[in-house]
């Protein structure tokens, strides 16, 4: 799976470069975006730091404000497709860290919401929220981050 | 199934379902989540979670936690569990963790924090989680390792655990260290004396102690762990018992391996348990032996659904004395030699119906009547060596 990864990861590279070689404008492949409240304060995460995020092991923005983060339900195509390749996880893996930290009480769960106009309106009201979309969003109370 | 079990099964039915996700108040810092659980098992012979050749009901699960992160560094939480599982647990409910967490440090780097009170051991893949069986690769888990007659040895503490985690772009290490005193119960008492004399096995204050290393690769495709628990017990014997009072010392460690691709999983753990029993007096015939128990394990997910789970495992009392034919002796040959070792093959299938509702099939063989209880089959000349096992399950959360 690592060299698949890796090969896949270097092939869109590769596409990427050409892209911006031909001039073009590179849309991301599924229109996925990470999306939070601005109070949140920041414009790019990495890809770890999105993975912290979401596995609920780091907690706090860089302005010392609690994150809070919604998720769609694990079967959902959005939920499947922003762990895939936003995160670089499979959606069992989420799955199995939420449920020790909650099952041990070491931590907690994401806030889950049924569909992706629920996920918009509770991220734009909510301080400190992150999400993610899969529509391209003009929301004026959300932000969204780029992942490096 | 027994009365005390009735009605949280009965509310945890109606209001599961209902429930499609878990409680949230103030923004999600409040969680309420809970799980129940119910099995029936038929064995060939040897009693297995209750009156298996009749076939059982009695292995029933049921969990209830709260969890309240008050802000970015303090988090309280607590579980409730019941649990009926044959002649081991009757189901009353009881304090399965109880913790306050505070964090001194934590950033997209490192973590630092400190855990006080009741707290769930760290030991192994399964071990913190082992009672919730959406958590679990089937409906036992590997019971050479993850033994279900002396689950309070291994399960948690009341004391304190130092946690840190470092996060790097070359993969995480998570360190935890732990001092407490072991909850410990009968069923222990029962596999390490051979029944309930009259008298208490205790642990000694602050004599249990557990450390954990665990490595993952940043996208947890590869995950490996090495943990430990050291630990003292004292009998205290009483007027009626045939034994004096003596100490038990067990070391147990375990090294585990996962790896997790798209569509499959593959686990492997090794356990090694040196044990060493003093003065029990004459009527007591061991003094130390090294238990040891693995197995190798895959997954495959057929569906994101329905998962195909296959697994073999072999523990044996005594790993310099794998046929049992020296312990029997010890025992003047009234255990059978069998008794000191199981060799056991399970497969198993998973179907997610929903989210939040799961139901298992699973068959196991067995070779051997180590992995079982004592408590529930206390005439050893009853015993049978080659059996099967089929079971069926269902669970919701929320």
């Amino acid at each position: 799976m690592t060299a698949r990864a890796l090969s896949a990861r270097s092939l869109l590279r590769w596409l990427s470069l050409l892209a911006l070689a031909a001039g073009c404008h590179v849309a991301p492949i599924a229109a996925q975006e990470l999306i939070a409240h601005p109070s949140a304060e920041i414009a790019t995460l990495t890809r770890n730091e999105a993975r912290l995020y979401f596995t609920l092991r780091l907690k706090t923005w860089p302005n010392g404000r609690l994150a809070k983060v919604f998720v769609l339900p694990d079967n959902h195509p959005i939920h499947q497709r922003f762990t895939n390749e936003i995160l670089g996880l499979y959606p069992y893996q989420l799955r199995r860290v939420w449920d020790r930290q909650i099952f041990s009480g070491t931590g907690q769960a994401p806030i889950t919401v049924d569909d992706e106009q629920e996920m918009i309106q509770r991220v734009a009201t909510t301080p400190g929220a992150i999400g993610y979309a899969a529509v391209p969003n003009e929301h004026p109370d959300l932000r969204v981050l780029q992942v490096r | 199934m027994s009365h005390k079990l009735s009605l949280p099964i009965a509310l945890a039915a109606v209001i599961a379902p209902t429930l499609g996700h878990a409680i949230e108040l103030a923004e999600g810092r409040l969680q309420i989540h809970g799980f129940a659980s119910q099995a029936v098992v038929a064995t060939s012979a040897n009693r297995y979670y209750g009156n298996s050749p009749d076939t059982s009901l009695e292995f029933t699960e049921l969990g209830l936690n709260l969890s309240y992160q008050l802000d970015p560094n303090w988090l309280f939480s607590g579980q409730l569990l019941a649990r009926r599982a044959g002649e081991m647990y009757d189901g009353s409910p009881s304090l399965d963790y109880a913790l306050v967490d505070y964090a001194f440090l934590s950033d997209a780097e490192r973590r630092l924090g400190l855990r006080v009170g009741r707290i769930k051991n760290p030991f192994g893949l399964y071990n913190e989680t082992r009672d919730v069986p959406f958590t679990r690769p089937g409906i036992f888990l590997p019971q050479v390792i993850y033994y279900d007659k002396v689950r309070n040895l291994l399960l948690s503490s009341d004391g304190a655990m130092l946690y840190g985690d470092l996060f790097g772009p070359q993969g995480n290490l998570s360190l935890t260290l732990s001092a407490g005193q072991a909850v410990i119960d009968d069923n222990v008492e029962w596999t390490y004396l051979g029944e309930d004399f009259d008298g208490d096995l205790e642990s000694d204050s602050a004599s249990w102690k557990t450390a954990s290393l665990w490595y993952s690769t940043p996208a947890d495709d590869l995950k490996l762990g090495l943990s430990a628990i050291l630990m003292e017990m004292s009998f205290d014997a009483g007027a009626a018992s045939p034994l004096d009072a003596g100490s038990i010392e067990v070391f147990d460690w375990i090294a585990s391996f996962q790896y997790n691709a798209k569509d499959w999983t593959l686990s492997a753990e090794y356990a090694r348990t040196p044990t060493r029993w003093h003065d029990f007096g004459p009527l007591f015939p061991f003094t130390d032996q090294v238990m040891e128990g693995y197995y190798l394990q895959g997954a495959y997910r057929v569906r994101p659904d329905l998962e195909v789970m296959a697994r073999y495992e072999e523990g044996f009392a005594d790993r310099g004395d794998r046929g049992g034919r020296e312990r029997s002796a010890l025992t003047g040959g009234v255990v059978p030699r069998y008794d000191f070792f199981s060799k056991i093959f399970t497969l198993g299938l998973r179907w997610d119906i929903a989210q939040n509702l799961m139901l298992r099939l699973e068959y196991q063989r067995h070779d051997g009547t180590f992995a079982i209880s004592w408590r529930e089959n206390p005439d050893p000349g009853d015993l049978v060596r080659e059996w099967d096992v089929f079971a069926a399950s269902i669970s919701t959360r929320f």
